[in-house]
C-alpha cells in the first residue's frame, strides 16, 4: 500500500489525485500503524520547515519514519517541504533541526537579480536518470523560497538553474525526493511519479 | 531557465463565471469546472480562480466548488475570495490549492500576511493589488470609501512577508486594449517577489509589449481567452519572438 502522510502541511489532496490518475491505490494517513504497514511512503508538504518538523515530531511520525525508511528501507518519496525536511538543518523561519537523513542545510535563496520565491516552470538537469527516464519536455513546477544544500554531492539526482545550481531532486538508496511538485507538473511530473512508484527498487 | 508564466483567470460571482469590465458590468461566461477542464487539457502553466464577490458579500468561498475546480487541474492553482483567517487558508490548501490570494485582509491587517507566511510558507501567500487611476494618479481599489494612494500602500506592504503579487489595473480590466505599463513599472521597483500582471491583454501583441517594457515573471488574462480565438499557447509563441523563455507543449486539437 502506498501511503501519503497527512501532517497538516498542505497539498496532500493533489498528490492523492495524481496517484489515482496513475491508478495507484493509496491512502492519506497520520496513523502510525498504517505507516508501519505501508510499502511506499510519500511525504508531501507545503509550509515552513519548522512547523513541518514540529508536526512530524509531535505526531510521532518522525520516529516511525526513521525506522521504516532508514532501517526497513521502504521506498520513500519526499515532495517540496517533504524533501527539505530530510536535511539536518532548516532555517524557515528560524534555525531548527530536520530529520537528518541527508547531511546538509536548507537555506534561503539569496541571488542578486533573481526574485524569491523561485516560482514557475523550470527545466532540470538530470544527474541520475533512475526516475527521470521520461523523455520529452523536462520543465517542472517549482515554488520555494528555500533550497537544500547537501554536503554529499552524490545524493543529487537533478539540479535546476536559478542564478545558481539549485538541487531539484535527491536520491539516496531507497530515498527519492523532489524540490519541484511532480503532482503539479502535468505530463512530465506524472511520468516521474509513475516511474518511481512502479520501479522495483 | 525559469519560464514566463501565462495564467488564465477565472472570476466567479457565487453562481457562475463572469467577466467584468473595469471591475463592473459582469458578463456571464460559463461554468467554472468546465473551464478548468479545458485549461487543463491545454496544459496551461497555472490557473487563478477568484470569487470576486465573496468579501463584498461577506461570505466564504464555496469549498465544494473550488474542490471540483481543483480536481480538474494537474497544474498549480491559486484561489482567492473572502480569505480572512488561518483556517480559511488551511481549508484551501487541504483541498489542493497551491496558493491563496489575499486582498481585503492584507489591506485591513497586513500583519496577517506574516502570520500566514510563518505557518504555510510565504510561497503560497499571494496578495492581490488592484490599482485604479484617477486624474493621473494611482489609488488602491478597495471596498471602503477611504482613498489610499497606491505608492503609500506599496511602500507599506513591501515590508511584510508574502510570496507573490497579482497586480491588476482596474481601468484596463476587460478592456482588451493593452496593459498599463506605467503601473507595472511603478510597482516592480518595490518588490523582490514575483509579480503577475493583469488587466488589459486583448491580443498577443499586448503581451509582447508588456514583456518588452517590464521585468515581470508572469501575466494573467481572462477576456482574451473568453472572447477571442487566442489561446495561452498563441501568447507564448508571440512572447517567444522577443526572446522570453516559455514552456511550449502540444495542445489537443481545437
Amino acid at each position: 500500500m502506498v501511503i501519503i502522510i497527512d501532517y497538516g502541511m498542505g497539498n496532500i489532496a493533489s498528490v492523492q489525485k495524481a496517484l489515482f490518475f496513475l491508478k495507484v491505490e493509496n491512502v492519506i494517513t497520520r496513523d502510525l500503524d498504517t505507516i508501519k504497514n505501508s510499502d511506499i511512503i510519500i511525504l508531501p508538504g507545503v509550509g515552513s520547515f519548522q512547523k513541518g518538523i514540529n508536526n512530524l515530531n509531535e505526531l510521532g511520525i518522525s520516529e516511525v519514519l526513521n525506522n521504516e525508511v532508514l532501517n526497513n528501507k521502504k521506498k520513500f518519496l519526499g515532495i517540496c517541504l517533504g524533501m527539505q525536511l530530510l536535511a539536518d538543518k532548516g532555517n524557515e523561519p528560524a534555525p531548527c533541526k530536520g530529520l537528518g537523513w541527508i547531511k546538509g542545510e536548507v537555506k534561503k535563496f539569496d541571488v542578486s537579480g533573481y526574485r524569491v520565491p523561485h516560482m514557475g516552470w523550470n527545466n532540470i538537469e538530470i544527474h541520475k536518470d533512475t526516475y527521470f527516464n521520461i523523455g520529452g519536455n523536462n520543465d517542472f513546477y517549482f515554488i520555494h523560497s528555500y533550497h537544500m544544500v547537501p554536503e554529499e554531492k552524490n545524493v543529487i539526482s537533478a539540479t535546476v538553474d536559478y542564478g545558481i545550481k539549485v538541487v531539484a531532486a535527491i536520491q539516496k538508496e531507497n530515498i527519492f525526493a523532489t524540490q519541484f511538485h511532480p503532482e503539479k507538473s502535468q505530463i512530465p511530473g506524472l511520468a516521474v511519479l509513475d516511474s518511481f512508484l512502479k520501479s522495483n527498487a | 531557465m525559469l519560464k514566463v508564466r501565462i495564467i488564465p483567470v477565472l472570476t466567479f460571482n457565487g453562481f457562475g463565471l463572469v467577466k467584468t469590465k473595469g471591475f463592473s458590468h459582469p458578463r456571464m461566461v460559463g461554468n467554472p469546472v468546465q473551464a478548468a477542464r479545458v485549461y487543463n487539457a491545454r496544459g496551461v502553466d497555472e490557473l487563478v480562480f477568484v470569487d470576486i464577490l465573496a468579501s463584498k458579500q461577506n461570505r466564504k468561498i464555496n469549498l465544494k466548488l473550488v474542490s471540483d475546480v481543483i480536481k480538474e487541474c494537474f497544474m498549480p492553482v491559486a484561489i482567492g475570495g473572502g480569505v480572512k483567517t488561518i483556517e480559511d487558508i488551511h481549508d484551501l490548501l487541504k483541498i489542493g490549492a497551491d496558493k491563496v490570494i489575499l486582498k481585503t485582509i492584507a489591506i485591513i491587517n497586513p500583519d496577517f500576511l506574516n502570520e500566514a507566511s510563518n505557518i504555510f510558507g510565504a510561497q503560497c501567500i499571494t496578495i492581490a493589488i488592484d490599482a485604479i487611476k484617477k486624474d493621473n494618479e494611482y489609488f488602491l481599489y478597495t471596498l471602503s470609501d477611504h482613498e489610499i494612494l497606491l505608492t503609500d500602500y506599496l511602500k507599506k506592504i513591501s515590508s511584510f512577508t508574502f510570496g507573490e503579487i497579482i497586480l491588476t489595473s482596474v481601468n484596463n480590466d476587460g478592456m482588451m486594449t493593452g496593459f498599463d505599463l506605467n503601473l507595472v513599472n511603478l510597482c516592480t521597483q518595490y518588490f523582490k517577489v514575483p509579480i503577475v500582471v493583469s488587466g488589459g491583454g486583448g491580443n498577443p501583441n499586448h503581451f509582447k509589449e508588456l514583456f518588452k517594457a517590464s521585468n515581470v515573471e508572469a501575466v494573467a488574462a481572462s477576456s482574451i481567452f473568453h472572447f477571442t480565438q487566442y489561446t495561452p499557447r498563441d501568447i507564448k509563441l508571440a512572447i517567444a519572438e522577443i526572446g522570453k523563455p516559455v514552456r511550449l507543449i502540444k495542445e489537443p486539437p481545437h
